[in-house]
């Protein structure tokens, strides 16, 4: 079962519609968290997640589960998360569980994919997969392909830009989990990709590989058109309101870029005055040892500056695993966003064409060719379905950033009030009157 | 109760001049403590006999400073700057004060005064003056002696300076301390008319001192060890605290750029235009409120510069020592070895060389007679120097006692001052804790509502 030793695969093998036990054949779920070893499909009832050992080499604890004892953090984690929509949900993906796999030819990391869902589409009700970051690529590549019209969101970058990072360090698996986690929540709550074929496949099939070499389009009918469209035409103009969406995501990336760069500026700053404080503390460490009545004080003062440190640490630390990935993700994302709109212009630039060839060729007839209709019908789903989409993507993208931006003030706020109680503890023992000596 | 006659020699008999006000409240309940009740002068070279208390007390305070340009030594023209030092009486039943005495000084005749002191109360731990140049800065302030920031620190570390002498029980009686407070003119021939110079000890004999002594008091060895650490361990602390000022003041302004983004950025945005703009100006907010904070922080490191340098005041205590106990050392091995050569030509045994008696060996016994002028020419010797002996001893027994006494008084001091400045030290980071948290809290409720 899950929770044991890695496995070596991810998959426990292709098995036949046949083989998987119909939903209402019994407690066929209960047998299986029993823990017996017939070739029943691995299913797993609704376990409380995130207190499960994470098998990793520096064996650290799951997310969530940090415990600052400042008043706001405690207030944030009371908090929920508010529903978008505030609609009835009818599927709930999450990402967790990260474990290493050790292989002759490679090592790597499988994620936890727990579905539920009451949708038709599915055929149980529960799925737990495991799938790694190439799969969460095929998917994303697969959506693209599949829904040209749609934004679809960022995955966390696939190459390790610094070789200093560890790919398998606890915090830089967090940071991915997270991040895949999003990704997938985002498609879960669009109403249009959470029903693609091959995000279904993904979250439910046992063994992915086999799918995928199977490599049955599955295609939409526009999707299957757009494929289509070549990059041969040229648009004239763009329309304003795709202009202005343009000219948005380009402010909003370089935006976006400085703040990044601000952050890890400030990053590389606060580093270096800890740093500093590092070695500032212990220097009233040694001054104690030479004092008689000071020596209390100035031991007192040491330890406080080491407190201090170590909230600056944590602080440093939070903003560069819960911070910046988040500010390369919306980057990341407008970057995809503005591709999609160019293949907008594209199918605009096809159908204006084929419109001007239409009107050249002099013809008489009033009523438009069959195939000048079609690209206007495609011209306007894909407006249509970008419209909406901005739309949402505006609307998520307020929430997150309030988000994000809430959380980086909390987590300043947090590191000033651990240091104002280490700064407040120590003085009454500065002001104690020394009766010996 | 009258105020007795200015003493012709340095002492004078009225009672201590008991500051009030001044940079810190330390200094008024040093002098307070000090002051109060009857403390023994122990300086023991004049004995304080019927003290005259002032029913007035008297304040003084480094007013202002103004740059002034003259000739100097040489005949250069050269820029320097002058302290204003204000003495005032203050009337004890309704508090008002008026002013005695106004005149200016430069750093250099501190200087002056301050080794005069040095070289006549050497048992005193004498108070240091501020830095003569401005060390142990981080990048933003400024190491030159005519900033307008340093020539203010300056000023009130020799209002301080002032304070220190004039509540401590045996210097504030000196007369010199007084005329430089009182009489403008002149002062500098006076005290150079009376020889300190001359009577200062050499740093070589100081330093031979303290390579041969042999017996010396063992508290002003440990001490002499203390201080020299205390010394180290300052100017390490002062040292990386400069660094994480620069640090601190780095981190700070970094974030002022958020404020310049988010505003820019709040131009293409609709619904959360407005939370970003207002978020950006606390930002702003937050990068400019260091400046204050380590002006502040500033005091702090003063506090610690003034007793990094009274560890050099304190090592001198403990050369002197040094030196008199080597003195008395050297006396002492002078007596015995005369003794034992007069021991020698009383008895005729040659145990110690001698050049008498090398030049007996060569040119003949001397006479009878010869030998008796010796003899008597070294018991006259003798006595002198059992006679100086015995008064270097009680010179020394003297020094010990009220070095030490001093040095109590000094550690007393030292104690409670660095406690306070620790205590204000926190309360300084407790501010700036609450700061953050209050800029960072709107900040956050700006952005709550993007």
């Amino acid at each position: 079962m899950a929770g044991g030793p890695p496995k070596a695969l991810p998959s426990t093998g292709p098995h036949s519609l046949r083989d998987m036990p119909h939903p209402l054949a019994g407690s066929s779920s209960e047998e299986a968290m029993g823990g017996d070893s017939t070739p029943s499909p691995d299913l797993l009832m609704a376990r409380s997640f995130g207190d499960k050992d994470l098998i990793l080499p520096n064996g650290g604890t799951p997310a969530g589960t940090s415990s600052p004892a400042s008043p706001s953090s405690l207030l944030n984690r009371l908090q929920l998360d508010d529903d978008i929509d505030g609609e009835t949900r009818d599927l709930f993906v999450t990402v967790d569980d990260p474990k290493k796999h050790v292989c002759t030819m490679e090592t790597y990391i499988t994620y936890r994919i727990t579905t539920k869902s009451t949708r038709v589409e599915f055929d149980l009700p529960e799925y737990s997969v495991r799938r790694r970051y190439q799969d969460f690529d095929w998917l994303r590549n697969k959506l693209e392909e599949s829904q040209p019209t749609h934004l679809i969101p960022p995955l966390p970058e696939k190459f390790v830009v610094k070789g200093v990072v560890d790919r398998f360090s606890e915090e830089f698996v967090e940071t991915r989990r997270k991040a895949l986690d999003k990704f997938l929540k985002r498609i879960t709550d669009h109403p249009v990709l959470s029903f693609n074929e091959h995000f279904n496949v993904f979250l439910t099939a046992k063994d992915l590989n086999a799918y995928k070499k199977q490599g049955i389009a599955l295609l939409t009918r526009v999707g299957e058109s757009v494929k289509h469209v070549t990059g041969g035409y040229k648009l004239r103009s763009r329309p304003l309101e795709f202009a202005a969406i343009g000219d948005y995501l380009d402010t909003f990336a370089l935006k976006l870029g400085t703040i990044d760069r601000i952050a890890q500026r400030i990053i590389k700053e606060e580093i270096e005055y800890l740093v500093e404080l590092r070695e500032y503390g212990p220097v009233y460490s040694t001054w104690s040892a030479l004092e008689g009545e000071l020596a209390e004080p100035l031991e007192g003062v040491s330890a406080c500056i080491g407190n201090c440190s170590t909230a600056l640490e944590e602080l440093t630390d939070d903003i560069t695993e819960e911070f910046l990935p988040v500010l390369r993700e919306y980057i990341l994302y407008s970057d995809s966003m503005k591709s999609v709109l160019k293949k907008r212009d594209q199918v605009q630039a096809e159908y204006e064409a084929k419109l001007e060839a239409v009107a050249l060729r002099k013809e008489e007839r009033p009523k438009v060719p069959a195939d000048v209709e079609k690209c206007q019908d495609r011209m306007e789903c894909f407006n249509a379905d970008l419209k909406a989409d901005m739309e949402r993507w505006q609307n998520n993208k307020r929430h997150d950033f309030r988000q994000l931006l809430v959380g980086l003030a909390d987590k300043n706020i947090q590191y000033y009030e651990k240091c104002l109680m280490a700064w407040e503890s120590i003085i009454p023992l500065l002001q104690e009157k020394q009766e010996t000596k | 109760m009258e105020q007795a006659p200015p003493d012709p020699e340095r002492q004078l008999k009225p009672a201590p001049l008991e500051p009030l006000g001044g940079p810190g409240a330390v200094l008024e309940a040093a002098a307070g403590e000090e002051t109060e009740g009857t403390r023994e002068d122990s300086s023991g070279v004049d004995t304080m006999t019927g003290n005259d208390f002032w029913l007035k007390k008297i304040e003084i305070s480094v007013s202002e400073a103004e740059k002034r340009t003259g000739r100097n030594a040489v005949n250069m023209q050269e820029t320097y700057t002058a302290y204003l030092i204000e003495t005032r009486s203050v009337e004890h039943a309704d508090g008002q004060s008026v002013l005695t005495d106004s005149l200016w000084r430069r750093y250099s005749e501190f200087e002056l005064l301050r080794n005069y002191l040095l070289v006549y109360y050497p048992h005193v731990v004498v108070p240091p003056l501020p830095e003569k140049r401005a060390e142990f800065v981080w990048h933003k302030l400024s190491a030159d002696n005519m900033d307008p920031d340093f020539v203010e620190r300056r000023r009130i570390g020799l209002e301080n300076f002032l304070l220190r002498v004039a509540s401590h029980p045996v210097l504030c009686r000196d007369k010199i301390f007084y005329l430089f407070l009182t009489q403008e003119g002149n002062w500098k021939e006076t005290v150079n008319e009376t020889g300190f110079q001359l009577k200062a000890d050499s740093r070589l004999k100081a330093l031979n001192a303290t390579f041969r002594v042999k017996n010396p008091d063992k508290r002003f060895t440990e001490l002499k060890h203390y201080s020299d650490e205390l010394q180290s361990v300052i100017s390490h602390l002062l040292r990386v605290r400069a660094r994480v000022a620069d640090r601190l003041y780095g981190v700070y302004k970094v974030h002022g750029n958020y404020g310049r983004v988010f505003s820019e950025w709040s131009a293409i945005e609709k619904e959360m235009g407005d939370g970003l703009q207002s978020a950006g100006h606390h930002m702003d907010v937050y990068a400019s409120s260091i400046d204050d904070i380590l002006e502040d922080e500033e005091h702090y490191a003063d506090q610690l510069k003034e007793y990094l340098f009274y560890a050099e005041a304190l090592r001198a205590v403990c050369r002197k020592h040094e030196l008199m106990q080597y003195d008395l050392e050297t006396a002492a091995q002078d007596l015995a070895s005369k003794k034992q050569q007069c021991e020698e030509l009383a008895t005729g045994t040659v145990r110690t060389f001698s050049l008498k008696g090398m030049t007996t060996k060569l040119f003949g016994q001397e006479t009878p007679e010869q030998r008796e002028a010796r003899i008597k020419v070294l018991e006259e010797q003798i006595n002198e120097g059992e006679q100086q002996l015995k008064s270097k001893n009680l010179e020394g027994r003297e020094f010990v006692k009220n070095a030490w006494a001093d040095i109590e008084r000094f550690k007393e001091q030292k104690n409670r001052d660095l406690k306070e400045a620790l205590i204000s030290y926190a309360i300084m980071q407790i501010s700036m804790c609450k700061k953050g948290i209050q800029v960072w809290t709107n900040a956050k409720e700006c952005f709550s509502k993007m």
